[in-house]
């Protein structure tokens, strides 16, 4: 009876051990996170940071130092690049490793590995659409080059030394929460990474849609509609820069009429269900269906992802230095892409954001020159429709062609793999088809042609351009920079200010590439690279500043076609500000308003409303300083300004000064006027076109504002005709209904409205920050939406005696939820705060009190 | 008097083996020391459990005074707890109960054979 009692006991203890030992679901091993010894409370960093003072790592040539300041930004000195790369490789993996683990994961559709099933749709279309096929290219081209390969050597060896100390107990957090390891970093890791920025930032398409809408309306309609230009641009390189003359012919439209573009529509247009890579993004606390019927015009996914950037001359600032700025909008999430660092050797000395997963400084500035960037936009990603001729070829030029096929073998948590195989054509890889149908499901099979695919070595760039000294070398470096294409901002201690639209460009045809083209003549195929010396760009425009935010690059002399995706209204709304400081002589721009508070304590500066003014503006004789930070956190809509006699003719606010305040509930009024006011005029005339594709706000304001009787203001659905009076009225009425079931949901304030998020990438609540307060939107400058917004804020002047600079990012240093370096820095970036940022001189012993601790590197 | 022993035991014991060894060897810690400390099933299990109750107590909360409760805090949540401590608490309690059935397990093997 004893032993039957003993053996019962020793079942009961060892089932026990095993439930705990082992996931359920979703939930993770109980027993092994719970253990506080090596789980969970393992990862409670000390409250005050605590750094080793000595590594050994094996493969360093030379000791290295890193100085760690008060807010944990690691001040890097090397004897070498490969020293240096190999410890900023140590330092992003201590920091990082998790995120830097997911991120490229989720760039080469490695996901389900580790989260099982439900990341196998996500995977699978990361592979169809070859993002490890584009990462292999580019990583055979940047190991073949000297200077690249050495970046990633050294940095791989760098993260995987610092992999090697780990045991369970040391894992970062969510390794144990999700139950895998790290595995060895590789160099295709680190390419995987620059190909999720690709994706990123040229993933985004319109090709589809504008192939649709191209069939359903008349030529004239569609132009007036869709221009490829908006009227009145502003466009990054400023009207009446003089382009050089095309070294390459323009080619004409290929004389093959009926087969240059794919048409959707042979369906039925009524019933079909048309959901274009839309995610809509509802008013409302994540409240599903809650105002289902106002919804944001401009959704989180469309336009959500861009950036700002400007340089004024020194000619309008305080100290006579010119100033840069730079805030790049991404999606917002914790850990932040951007990490901190300086990094120096005896060649190079330079500061600004890393990205985790990369070796070398992204966005910055070194000891002679500063750099920004924002998205490009031109389209770089093209639709081919592919004719099938049997199961292993398609039809091009009247011939049967075999498909290359790419084993894709995805490995799924649990033990199973599955293997897709995706065919490639002459265009690249069939990304859609019957089976993986494309957003509008024709189910046709679309075959694409994208830059990123593309042998390029954006490594070599930054290498270049991290230690580029002058104007000359800075053309030279981003040269190499070719996907994603970017806007480059510049401003140098010499004085010099520049902008350059800097990617690799095909030289296309009227058109090309805008729509989906047919795949079987090879007529239609992407032709030859314009030279980089030919993208357009500016040096020190008479204008004395320049700004770039993903508007249209250039006028129309500039020789070689381009389509993309532009946004005006942020573009709109900085050119005012720094056309005025240029053009006042008692405005001077400031780096900060802390420096306008020391001239005349005002800390913030306004800017004339044209409502109010009337265009002008007359000063009191003072002069008005004007500080960027207030600028970067402007949230003064240029929208709002320009639809005001219609908003107000409702009795709405009139002193409303049309800024997107966070605690504005005119704002939201507007807000929610705007959505249904667009929604009144387009829903039904594109019924079946989601509203992401109606036409742009941008579009619809000019409308507005310039005819009285469009047919797109009837509502089609009663009987009488309405006008722009009758339209604009009932969106009042219905706007009042809204906000009744505003204000007894969320609030009326506008950020309780918008519920700024910003989640960890594991989307687990406890690790992310919701409702934050603060305003703006994607068509202000401080572009606060919901999940997007400036991941980084810089503004840097650029003095012949010193380099004055300020910073701050939404998270902290630290990607461990469990360190109070988490998240430090959102707080000042809510608020629209800045820290000064420490750029020690360019020295092996450092005086400044700002370094909190040292920490040394030595070869094992 | 072996009961205080056996506590002091399993925790000083257990604390040395799962730096090492994967969590659940403080089963095995207090199987052998209630083993060979021959003691009541129900001291036995009370022994096991409060040594590991009061060691992952103990443990945690150190390691969350000198984190000023972030991580704590962020832990609770997730389990739906409104409180940091709770989630230390309810860790301690798993903790202890593993070990405790450890040490009923050895006192009453000790006796069965």
């Amino acid at each position: 009876m004893r032993w039957l009692k003993a053996i019962l006991l020793i079942l009961i203890t060892l089932v026990l051990v095993w439930a705990l030992d082992r996931p359920w679901g979703a939930v993770p091993a109980l027993g092994r996170l719970l253990d506080p010894i090596n789980g969970a409370m393992a990862n409670a960093d000390p409250a005050k940071d605590v750094f080793p003072d000595i590594a050994h790592i094996r493969g360093l040539q030379q000791p290295v130092t890193a100085w760690i300041d008060d807010r944990a930004v690691p001040h890097i000195h090397a004897a070498s690049d490969h020293d240096l790369y190999l410890v900023q490789g140590y330092l992003h993996a201590y920091f990082r490793l998790w995120q830097m683990d997911l991120q490229t994961r989720a760039a080469g559709g490695r996901v389900s590995e580790v989260v099982g099933e439900k990341a196998l749709g996500f995977d699978r279309m990361q592979r169809r659409k070859g993002m490890v096929y584009g990462a292999e290219h580019s990583l055979k081209a940047m190991e073949a080059e000297p200077h690249s390969r050495v970046m990633l050597d050294a940095y791989r060896d760098g993260v995987n030394a610092f992999i090697m100390t780990l045991n369970f107990r040391r894992l970062p957090l969510e390794y144990k929460l999700m139950g895998f390891r790290p595995e060895p970093w590789t160099n295709l890791r680190t390419a995987l990474l620059m190909k999720y920025m690709a994706d990123d930032l040229t993933g985004a398409t319109d090709d589809i849609a504008l192939t649709w809408l191209r069939d359903r309306l008349s030529p004239e309609e569609f132009a007036s509609l869709y221009p490829e230009k908006i009227s009145g641009s502003k466009p990054v390189i400023p009207e009446g820069t003089a382009f050089a003359p095309p070294s390459l012919t323009v080619p004409s439209v290929p004389d093959i009429p009926d087969s240059l573009f794919a048409h959707f529509n042979d369906r039925d247009t009524t019933s079909n269900h048309v959901s274009l890579s839309v995610r809509p993004c509802r008013y409302g606390r994540g409240g599903e269906g809650q105002n289902a019927e106002c919804k944001i015009q401009d959704s989180d996914a469309v336009g959500g992802i861009g950036s700002n950037n400007w340089a004024i001359s020194g000619r309008f600032t305080a100290s006579g230095a010119p100033i840069l700025c730079n805030d790049p909008h991404l999606g917002l999430n914790l850990p932040s892409l951007w990490f901190e660092v300086q990094l120096q050797t005896p060649g190079m000395n330079v500061y600004g954001v890393s990205l985790p997963g990369a070796p070398g400084v992204v966005i910055g500035f070194n000891d002679s020159l500063s750099w920004g960037l924002t998205n490009n936009y031109r389209d770089v990603k093209d639709y081919y429709e592919i004719y099938p001729a049997d199961k292993d070829h398609y039809w091009f030029n009247g011939q049967r062609k075999a498909y290359d096929y790419r084993h894709e073998t995805i490995g799924i948590k649990g033990g199973k793999t599955i293997v897709d195989t995706v065919p490639y054509t002459v265009h690249g890889p069939v990304q859609y088809d019957a089976q993986q149908p494309d957003p509008s499901e024709s189910g046709k099979t679309l075959a694409m042609t994208w830059m990123a695919h593309r042998p390029t070595n954006e490594m070599l760039a930054l290498h270049d351009l991290n230690k580029a000294r002058n104007y000359d070398e800075f053309v030279q470096a981003i040269s190499h920079f070719e996907c994603p294409a970017q806007n480059f901002v510049y401003a140098d201690r010499a004085g010099n200010i520049a902008l350059w639209g800097q990617g690799k460009f095909i030289n296309k045809w009227k058109e090309q590439g805008r729509y989906v083209m047919e795949g079987k003549d090879s007529l239609t195929l992407w032709g030859q690279e314009i030279p980089a010396a030919e993208n357009p760009h500016v040096l020190n425009p008479p204008q004395g500043y320049l700004a770039s935010a993903n508007q249209s690059v250039t006028d129309d002399t500039y020789p070689y076609y381009y389509n993309g995706m532009f946004y005006e209204f942020r573009s709109w709304r900085i050119n005012a500000i720094l056309q005025q400081l240029a053009n006042t002589n008692d405005t001077v721009a400031t780096v900060h308003g802390k420096d306008t508070a020391l001239h005349t304590g005002r800390r913030y500066f306004l800017v004339p409303y044209s409502r109010h003014n009337n265009g002008s503006y007359s000063f009191s004789g003072t002069a008005i300083y004007v500080g960027q930070d207030s600028v970067q956190n402007d949230v003064h809509s240029y929208l709002a300004d320009a639809m005001y006699p219609f908003f107000s003719a409702a009795g709405n606010d009139t002193a409303w000064n049309e800024s997107l305040d966070k605690e504005s509930t005119t704002a939201t009024t507007f807000q929610v006027w705007w959505a249904l006011l667009c929604k009144n005029i387009w829903s039904d005339d594109f019924e079946h076109i989601p509203y992401a594709l109606w036409p742009s706000p941008e579009r619809t304001m000019q409308l507005l504002r310039s005819d009285t009787s469009l047919a797109y203001y009837d509502d089609r659905k009663t009987p009488q005709v309405e006008n722009r009076t009758d339209i604009i009225m009932r969106t009042h009425k219905e706007t009042h209904d809204s906000l009744d079931k505003l204000r007894k949901t969320t609030g009326l304030e506008w950020y309780k409205v918008k519920n700024t998020t910003i989640n960890h990438l594991t989307k687990i609540p406890a690790f992310g920050y919701t409702g934050l307060k603060i305003g703006g939107w994607g068509n202000t400058i401080n572009a606060v939406k919901q999940t997007h917004g400036p991941s980084w804020r810089m503004i840097v002047e650029m003095g012949k005696d010193s380099i004055r600079a300020y910073g701050v990012y939404p998270g902290g240093q630290s990607g461990n939820p469990g360190s109070s370096r988490y998240a430090d820095m959102l707080d000042h970036w809510v608020d629209g705060k800045y820290y000064r940022l420490l750029f020690l001189p360019n020295s092996a012993r450092q005086q400044s009190k700002q370094i909190r601790h040292t920490w040394t590197f030595k070869p094992a | 008097m072996k009961f205080i022993l056996s506590l002091v035991l399993i925790a000083l014991l257990s604390l040395i083996a799962t730096w090492y060894l994967p969590w659940w060897s403080l089963a095995v810690v207090a199987f052998l020391v209630c083993c060979f400390l021959q003691q009541s099933s129900g001291r036995s299990f009370l022994a096991a459990f409060l040594a590991i109750f009061l060691l992952w107590l103990g443990f945690g909360l150190w390691k969350d005074s000198g984190n000023a409760h972030v991580l704590a805090t962020r832990m609770a949540a997730m389990f739906g707890l409104p409180h940091y401590s709770l989630y230390l608490l309810v860790a301690a309690l798993v903790g202890g109960l593993v070990a405790g059935f450890g040490g009923w397990t050895g006192s009453l093997v000790r006796k069965a054979f």
